[in-house]
């Protein structure tokens, strides 16, 4: 008897200790979306995921920066004025579409006014009537945190656009559940946007205030005209000129059941959550039947490209792969090689350009940038260490390139980054919001939610020679574009960097009338001086101020 | 009534869902917190090290964050830093070291299978670590570089200069030296001062023996320390500089920023709701708050034709008003419902369910029937004193042009008007 007893404990250990996969049960409701449940028993209160497939890609030149919009004004909170606007005042609605018109009046005035100069305009009129209007709005809105209906039963909300996708994750308490079965049904059926234009202003001024960003340069030179090389900051103009009318006509078409799929994770069962999810979200229209888009194809090789630009406070060289999607055979074999240069900190990037060369102070290796749908990126970002130049850290890049390329991997080095990942995986299954994204991601990017639970498996499956072959397919000099980003001058919080820049601005205008030289000579000039000592360059400047005309000093 | 009674019930079922906190005590002094759970096989640990005012003594800021640099590069007795990392992530072991504002903390996550390894690790990298003129050389050179060119846009960087603490300097990290940081070592790590969280795939019994024999023989080198008060407001908040950050970002709008640190003698219940009300009050607008790290904070971006004076009036004045208008009965008992809802998301966070353990080990968790029992009056006046003008921190990033043209710190204060300031 004792023997048994010790062979059930033995197993039982060791059933603990195995990973358990995750268990995901998949449904389709009535109108085509699709529903995963994983069961985690015990759980207090629960994670609910919402994703569209689509995203920034898929917007039309009409609807740019739609998805952006969608996630801050659709899904960024609850109000109840959104929710049951017959309920409220009548006059919501009204005040919306009049809102509308004179944002709309005083974009083409101002078109005008810029077109024609300095002509008697109604700008000024049109602002005060919008000033005097959304201060009606205004009173209509909720006025206290806690009426958004999440956040006044504990719960929290957040919502993402992505090039591929666009997720609304929530968190609420476990019997709130049925509350948000209803509440994201209404949200979807009543489209309301009430604060559209508070959205629109606020996504246009983040955009204008980060300004241009090194990885929208190189996704655009190494993606050109395919959408994943778009950068918002470009398309300024349309997103200023796009509705509420024309946002809700869009969200009708893209926030469509076929293009859902509802992931739940928590404590309770299928037989629970189908009949609440069939009555409530299984019961949205579907649009019309549309053509999907057809997107441009990129060819990997489009040729060795090289981009310079003056962005930023430090200097950093980013370089990117065209890189295969995301259901593509060699996507894996990429994610390991990524692992083995740049995973953790005794990958090749720290220990060779970070310790041994001291080349770089900073390493980092992406895939999927901007999306993995689509063939996308893979980026390696690195900022030179003081003293070395952009061009010496390209080199030491390629090099080490090559030695994944030609080098066998050392097993250690293989074991390593697969115990790295099977780590990661496990953080991720831990972490239901996390396990929510990366269900969805897969789902959006491959088609088919059960790549990441696979992921894991078939990274196991492969073998290093694998990893090298597919790094000589894709991470080859005709698929690659360098964005080598010097410091903009001046932009240092350094009081005498500033005052260099703008000696060395001053110096180089009375000598150099082309400008594109001129910006590169300051650029250059600041980079050197910032090899010497804080002393030495006070004292460079002072030599150099003296070289100015006195009231240009 | 009914329905607070409803999310009290609530609360306490989602207590009984949440791993129980089993604690003990080592002889060194250490105090272990073990939270079981044993979903998936994976083990958390998270080791923190409180600060206390005093630590740093006068003269030397940039002690403790030039400390954390080398705890990072040290190596051990018998690893170089190098080999530590890679005997970590050869069993996939994910360590991370941060510095906050109360203290030192190191966290791990590893396989259950490997846990041994991972806390005999930390063991090496907590107990064992050398600390040598060398690598002081060279982090303290590391940690200039970053002073003179500070990472991140302009407005990340006006967001850091805002975080309380002495800044260092280059002539008090030029000041600092090896006998320093080994009596600041001497001093801040002693098993006394630490708590020990951990979380997942291990039951208690196998939780002593891997602590026991990982951190048993962690002994403090100083005598004892005499017991420190608790932090009390005036050493938590230290006194705002006269000195305002003005970051310069050619060409870009003007952003005005007041970082309202959480007074020390705060009741955590108070923190916990006010942290709720605040952020996203409809008065505020257009000054956006968001609550971080350090406390609340404020922002406002100077609109198209108003003034960089008249910005920062309005934000101080927003605050101001809120301070002065407080909340009433309905937003406290809303604010306690939520709260109680909130609570439950805990279940779906093992990170949220080790920082409560921390925060209630060291006197600072919510109590619920202090919540319940907490007056209007008590929430309103730690509203007053989270907001006191006086404990501000105010920085702005922006133009160059509009940065000269911003008042200076005397004119600030609420009720002073800056020259050419058209109100507000």
């Amino acid at each position: 008897m004792r023997p048994l007893v010790l062979i059930l404990a033995t197993a039982l250990t060791l059933c603990g200790q195995a990973p358990r996969p995750t268990e995901v049960q998949e449904r389709r409701l009535a109108n085509g979306a699709r529903l995963l449940l994983v069961e985690r028993r015990g759980l207090a209160a629960f994670n609910a995921t919402l994703v569209f497939q689509g995203g920034r890609a898929e917007e039309p030149a009409s609807a740019t920066g739609a998805t952006d919009l969608l996630a801050r004004a659709l899904f960024g909170a609850t109000w109840p004025e959104d929710l049951e606007p017959a309920k409220g005042s009548p006059d919501l609605e009204a005040l919306l579409k009049q809102e509308e018109g004179l944002l709309e009046a005083l974009r083409l005035e101002r078109v005008h006014l810029k077109r024609e100069g300095e002509v008697p305009t109604q700008v000024p009129s049109l602002e005060a009537g919008l000033a005097a209007l959304q201060s009606r709005l205004k009173a209509q809105f909720s006025a206290s945190p806690l009426a958004d209906l999440y956040l006044a039963r504990g719960g929290r909300q957040r919502a993402e656009a992505t090039t591929d996708a666009l997720l609304a994750q929530t968190e609420l308490p476990l019997e709130s559940f049925e509350f948000w079965c209803a509440t994201e049904a209404q949200r979807l059926r009543t489209l309301q946007l009430s604060r559209f234009s508070q959205a629109r202003t606020a996504l246009v001024a983040e955009l204008r205030s980060q300004g241009p960003q090194g990885l929208s340069l190189l996704c655009g030179a190494a993606l050109p005209g395919h959408p994943y090389g778009r950068d918002l900051l470009d398309d300024l103009p349309s997103l200023e000129a796009l509705r509420r009318s024309d946002l809700r006509t869009y969200a009708h078409r893209v926030l469509s059941p076929n293009r859902l799929t509802v992931i739940l994770i928590g404590s309770f069962s299928m037989d629970r959550v189908l009949p609440l999810l069939e009555r409530q979200l299984g019961s949205l229209p579907l649009p019309p039947d549309e053509e999907a888009a057809i997107l441009p194809e990129i060819t990997a090789g489009l040729g060795d490209r090289r981009v310079q630009a003056a962005l930023g406070t430090a200097p950093r060289l980013l370089t990117g792969w065209r890189m295969p999607p995301r259901q593509h055979p060699d996507h894996l074999a990429l994610r390991l090689a990524a692992q083995v240069l740049a995973g953790g900190q005794s990958c090749r990037f720290q220990t060779d350009l970070v310790r041994q060369k001291a080349l770089v102070q900073e390493a980092e290796l992406s895939l999927d940038v901007p999306g993995g749908r689509f063939p996308g990126l893979l980026v390696a970002n690195l900022r030179p260490s003081p003293g070395h130049s952009l061009a010496e850290v390209e080199g030491a890049l390629q090099s080490e390139i090559l030695r994944l390329q030609q080098d066998p991997i050392p097993q250690e080095a293989w074991l390593r980054a697969l115990a790295l990942l099977e780590t990661d995986h496990l953080l991720v299954e831990d972490d239901p919001a996390a396990l929510a994204r990366s269900l969805a991601m897969a789902w959006v990017q491959g088609g088919d939610w059960r790549l990441w639970e696979l992921d894991l498996d078939r990274l196991r499956a492969l073998t290093p020679e694998a990893v090298q072959a597919a790094a000589r397919t894709w991470l080859q000099p005709s698929h690659r574009t360098s964005v080598l980003l010097e410091p903009t001058p001046g932009t240092n919080q350094d009081p005498v960097e500033a005052e260099l820049a703008r000696v060395l601005k001053a110096l180089a205008t009375a000598h150099i009338a082309d400008p594109a030289q001129r910006e590169h000579l300051v650029s250059e000039g600041i980079r050197q001086l910032r090899m010497l000592s804080a002393e030495e360059r006070l004292h460079t400047l002072n030599l150099l101020k003296a070289q100015l005309v006195p009231e240009k000093r | 009534m009914r329905a607070l009674a409803l999310a009290c019930l609530a609360s306490a079922l989602c207590l009984q869902a949440q791993p129980r906190t089993q604690e003990w005590r080592l002889q060194n002094g250490l105090r272990v917190l073990l939270l079981e759970d044993h979903e998936h096989p994976l083990v958390r640990a998270r080791l923190f090290l409180s600060l206390r005012p005093g630590d740093t003594p006068p003269g030397r800021p940039g002690l403790a964050p030039l400390f954390h640099r080398m705890m990072v590069h040290a190596e051990t007795a018998d690893l170089k830093p190098g080999d530590l990392d890679r005997l970590l992530e050869d069993s996939g072991i994910r360590l991370t070291q941060s510095l906050g504002t109360d203290g030192f903390s190191w966290q791990l996550a590893a396989r259950s299978r490997d846990q041994d390894q991972a806390m005999g690790l930390l063991a090496d990298r907590l107990l064992r670590s050398l600390l040598d003129p060398a690598l002081l050389e060279l982090q303290r050179l590391a940690y200039l570089q970053l002073l003179e060119h500070p990472e991140g846009s302009p407005r990340e960087r006006l967001r850091q200069a805002l975080e309380p603490g002495a800044r260092a300097t280059r002539s008090s990290l030029g000041a600092i030296t090896l006998q320093d940081l080994l009596a600041f070592r001497a001093r801040v790590f002693r098993p006394d001062r630490a708590v020990l969280v951990l979380h997942g795939d291990l039951g208690l019994e196998q939780a002593k023996r891997l602590v026991l024999l990982s951190l048993g023989t962690w002994m403090a080198q100083e005598p004892g320390p005499q017991e420190a008060p608790p932090p009390s407001a005036a050493a938590a908040v230290p006194a705002v500089p006269d000195e305002v950050p003005r970051i310069p970002d050619p060409g870009a709008g003007l952003r005005v920023q007041a970082l309202a640190p959480q007074p020390g003698d705060l009741a955590p219940e108070v923190g916990a709701l006010l942290s709720l009300l605040v952020p996203g009050e409809a008065s505020l607008d257009p000054v956006r708050v968001t609550l971080g790290e350090g406390g609340l904070v404020a922002t406002l971006d100077s609109l198209e034709g108003s003034t960089g004076a008249a910005t920062w009036s309005q934000l101080v004045e927003r605050l101001e008003g809120l301070r002065r208008r407080g909340f009433n009965r309905r937003d406290l008992d809303q604010a306690r419902l939520a709260w109680f809802g909130r609570r439950s998301l805990e279940s779906l966070q093992p990170e949220a369910q080790m920082d409560r353990a921390l925060a209630e080990s060291q006197g600072r968790g919510v109590r619920e029937d202090r919540l319940g029992a907490l007056s209007l009056d008590g929430l309103n006046s730690g509203l007053r004193d989270w907001l006191d003008p006086a404990k501000l921190r105010l920085g702005a990033a922006g133009d160059p042009g509009d940065l000269d043209r911003l008042p200076r710190p005397d004119e600030r204060r609420v009720g002073k008007q800056a020259p050419g300031d058209p109100g507000g």
